[in-house]
């Protein structure tokens, strides 16, 4: 867990306000360094080989005018999304039931960790095969990827139950539902927000990649169309649009973690606690 | 049973499990007996290591005992059994541990409120009484921040009238003001000391400073090296109210101090 | 919770194996109801969505002695660790790179770490545009992977390394060089490991998917073509082939961490 927070924030330093400054400079300067080289590489191959940063910016303009693009958004997103539900919600809610069951527990664990290892997303031709190509078989697929990172998160969140905090809370005469609501739930939201965190892109990968496999829509569907029609700018406009819908889906995870956690110490704080 | 005893406590013992087997398991109490008065302060101290804790821990029924009993009023607790015991007697010991045990996701006053809460007796009056418990203590004007926004002596101020808000007859205390500085820790014996006074609750009170132990008791035991048991007995009597500050340099209490420090160290 | 841990640490050596049976038990007939349920699931719904399990063992047994299964899991495995060696080699090797200049590393690191965001996947039709139908789409797009896992990990670890170490060895008069490899590779090693047991099995996952895509070889095809000519009995071999083989990595990996970095303690990583 710590060491997963660690890789993400890049156990990242404060730095002093001239050198964030400075350092915001030489990142703006490579951003305008980016775009050029973007630009140099797009008239020297060619907008075959690569659309320009101004072909791309126009094209995700138009598309979004035409809503075409946001159509396909929605599609691509509705299924990472109800998928996201379909999955992360049985999953969230498994090891809280099976909380009293140890031994029902340790059955499941070896069939649970060779879910978690198997690699779902080559599942999905037999999705499309069950499903169809429509949105349930990226709906199935999505929640099948999302399913085992909640599940081992969550029950890692109960795993990690501080029991004194429980018997402070007998001795206050509190009831089982109580112990479970109040104490042994709050304890495990963190884990099971780590869970939706890391979930989120995965649930937005596996519905593009079943959208290309087979689909009649989607973003991973206009990837694929556009790749066959050779329109590479097209390419470009509809993986920058896949990227926005990954970026908003972290966005509202984190939001909600932030919103629903505010009783956490900030993250720096919670390093030097553990150090 | 003694007269006026609200609890009390018979030939307790206590050894943890041998390491391997066919090992010799280790005593840690072993035939300790004491009672305690209605709406007495008494405090135990005992060399670090001499299983206070778990004498607290079995009182309050978190912990099993392998032998002797606990009564509360006219009941006996049962503690032979994992599975039987009752944390806290219903309600009717509560216990303020080392650590504050705050919930970090409820905030000052929601931890205040949580036992009342989880009794089902949340209702205007409890929480008139849970805010003025709040002010009493300092705490007004944090009731809204989260423990991790509070400081070491808030925290501490926090978990004891999360205790004292439910009335539970007797309370235990586990070294409550461990892991503070000299000037808060005096603060929150001052507290501790008024809020008793009003109150009149019974308490037990262990500590490994001696000089807390004296200026806090009507009454002192000292506990051996393990196997724990009640080595002597020392009735503080300083008049009350106290002036905590003050009362170290009185005579009673530097020869208490140097009598009870020869038989702990 | 006390009070149910401490009637477990209280219960005799007889108890135990009594409840270690009862999962031994437990987990057998769970397996055997899912074959179970296989079995009805083919008897209702039809060999055209679950085809029969002995059709499927069947199947499995004749491609091996055909030679075809053991081929097609051979240029899979072939591909994954292709890719998986080049975006290795970068994902180091970018990191070493970068802590030359603290400077570079502040402005380019906000861009990878952004760049994580797209879904490498969808880059596939891009790749096989720019890069043909052979076998460098398919190393691009594991290798990529790849390399942000190690590259998050490594760089990561870097700046984990006790600074207070680095300083002393350049008291010390130790070389940059030295450095790189005596302190701060020491200290990566259970970092490298980590990104290791997650970029192995996803390099598998990977290949795959651009086998599904593009190609006409390794268990992705065979997955992907079967359900293209409605051979539900193939998609059910390749698939469990498949997994096998990603369980199997996995299984040697954990063994292998736990050899090398014993001294840590076990936690089953949150990743896929």
């Amino acid at each position: 867990m710590a060491r997963r927070s660690e890789v993400e924030t890049g156990g990242a330093v404060p730095a002093p306000a001239a050198q964030r400054r400075s350092q915001r400079l030489d990142q703006a300067l490579e951003l305008v360094f980016l775009l050029a080289l973007w630009q140099v590489l797009s008239l020297w191959l060619g907008t075959y080989w690569i659309s320009s940063p101004l072909a791309t910016l126009a094209g995700l303009f138009r598309g979004l005018a035409s809503g075409e693009l946001l159509l396909h958004a929605s599609y691509t997103a509705g299924e990472a999304a109800i998928g996201f539900l379909v999955g992360g919600i049985p999953a969230a809610a498994l090891p809280f039931a099976l909380r009293r069951m140890p031994v029902m527990t340790a059955i499941l664990d070896p069939f649970m960790v060779g879910g978690y290892g198997a690699p779902k997303l080559a599942l999905a031709p037999l999705f499309i095969l069950w499903f169809g190509i429509g949105i349930e078989s990226k709906v199935a697929l999505v929640g099948v990827t999302v399913f085992f990172i909640v599940y081992f998160s969550t029950l890692s969140g109960i795993r990690a139950l501080d029991t004194r905090l429980v018997q402070m809370a007998q001795v206050m005469d509190a009831n089982e539902h109580a112990v479970a609501r109040h104490i042994v739930f709050p304890g495990a939201v963190p884990y099971i927000f780590t869970g939706l965190r890391i979930a989120m892109p995965y649930s937005i990968g596996g519905a593009v990649i079943a959208e290309l496999i087979s689909a009649n829509r989607g973003l991973g569907y206009l990837v694929q169309l556009r790749a066959m029609n050779y329109d590479t700018t097209g390419i470009f406009v509809a993986l920058a649009a896949t990227t926005c819908i990954v970026f908003l889906g972290n966005w509202l995870v984190n939001a909600l973690e932030r919103f629903l956690l505010r009783w956490r110490p900030p993250a720096d704080a919670m390093l030097q606690a553990d150090a | 049973m003694a007269a006026g005893a609200i609890l009390e406590i018979r030939g307790l013992a206590k050894r943890f499990r041998a390491r391997a087997p066919g090992a010799e398991s280790p005593w840690i109490i072993r035939d300790l007996s004491f009672s305690v008065r209605e709406g007495e302060l008494l405090t135990i101290v005992g060399p670090s290591g001499a299983g206070k804790t778990t004498l607290l821990n079995m009182i309050a029924q978190t912990d099993t005992a392998s032998g002797g009993e606990v009564r509360f009023r006219a009941q006996v607790a049962p503690l032979g059994d994992a599975k039987a015991l009752r944390p806290g007697l219903s309600r009717q010991i509560g216990y303020i541990t080392q650590d504050d045990n705050l919930l970090p996701w409820r905030t000052c006053l929601g931890n205040v409120l949580f036992p009342l809460e989880v009794q089902g007796r949340l209702d205007g009056q409890t929480r008139a009484r849970a805010q003025s418990l709040v002010e009493a203590v300092g705490l007004a004007g944090f009731e809204n921040h989260y423990p991790h926004e509070l400081s070491g002596g808030m925290r501490k101020r926090t978990s004891l009238i999360r205790t004292l808000v439910y009335d539970p007859p007797v309370i235990l205390m586990d070294e409550p003001f461990g892991a503070v500085d000299a000037q808060t820790r005096a603060l929150l014996q001052a507290d501790l000391l008024r809020l008793w006074g009003e109150g009149r609750k019974t308490i037990v009170f262990v500590t490994h400073d001696i000089a807390e132990a004296i200026a806090l008791g009507d009454r002192t035991l000292v506990l051996s090296r393990a196997p724990a048991s009640v080595k002597s007995e020392h009735l503080i009597s300083i008049p009350r109210p106290r002036d905590i500050g003050g009362i170290l340099t009185r005579p009673e209490f530097v020869t208490l101090y140097q009598a009870i420090r020869a038989e702990v160290a | 919770m006390s009070a149910l841990e401490q009637a477990s640490l209280v219960e005799s050596a007889p108890g135990m194996n009594r409840r270690r049976l009862l999962v031994m038990a437990g987990r057998i007939g769970l397996a055997a109801l899912l074959v179970l349920a296989w079995q009805v699931a083919a008897d209702t719904a039809g060999d055209l969505y679950f085809p029969q399990p002995l059709a499927v063992a069947r199947r499995i047994a004749e491609d091996t002695a055909s030679g075809a299964l053991p081929w097609n899991t051979y240029v899979t495995l072939r591909l994954s660790v292709i890719g998986f060696l080049l975006g290795c080699a970068a994902g180091i090797l970018v990191p070493f790179l970068l802590r030359l200049s603290p400077r570079l590393t502040g402005a380019v690191e906000p861009y990878i770490m952004a760049s994580v965001g797209v879904p490498k996947y969808a880059l596939i039709p891009l790749f096989i545009l720019w890069f043909g139908i052979d076998d460098a789409p398919k190393l691009w797009l594991i290798g990529l992977l790849v390399f942000y896992v190690v590259f998050i990990a490594v760089f990561a670890g870097i700046r984990n390394v006790d600074a207070r170490l680095v300083t002393m060895a350049r008291v010390l008069g130790a070389s940059e060089s030295v450095i790189s490899r005596r302190v701060i590779w020491k200290s990566l090693t259970p970092f490298f490991f980590a990104a290791l047991k997650i970029a192995l099995p996803r390099a598998v996952s990977a290949a795959i998917i651009g086998e599904f895509l593009v190609g006409n070889a390794g268990l992705g095809f065979v997955i992907e073509n079967s359900r293209q000519q409605v051979d539900s009995t193939g998609v059910f071999t390749g698939i469990l082939v498949a997994t096998a083989l990603v369980l199997a990595i996995n299984a040697v990996l954990e063994r292998a961490d736990r050899r090398v970095n014993a001294w840590r303690p076990v936690d089953r990583h949150m990743e896929i």
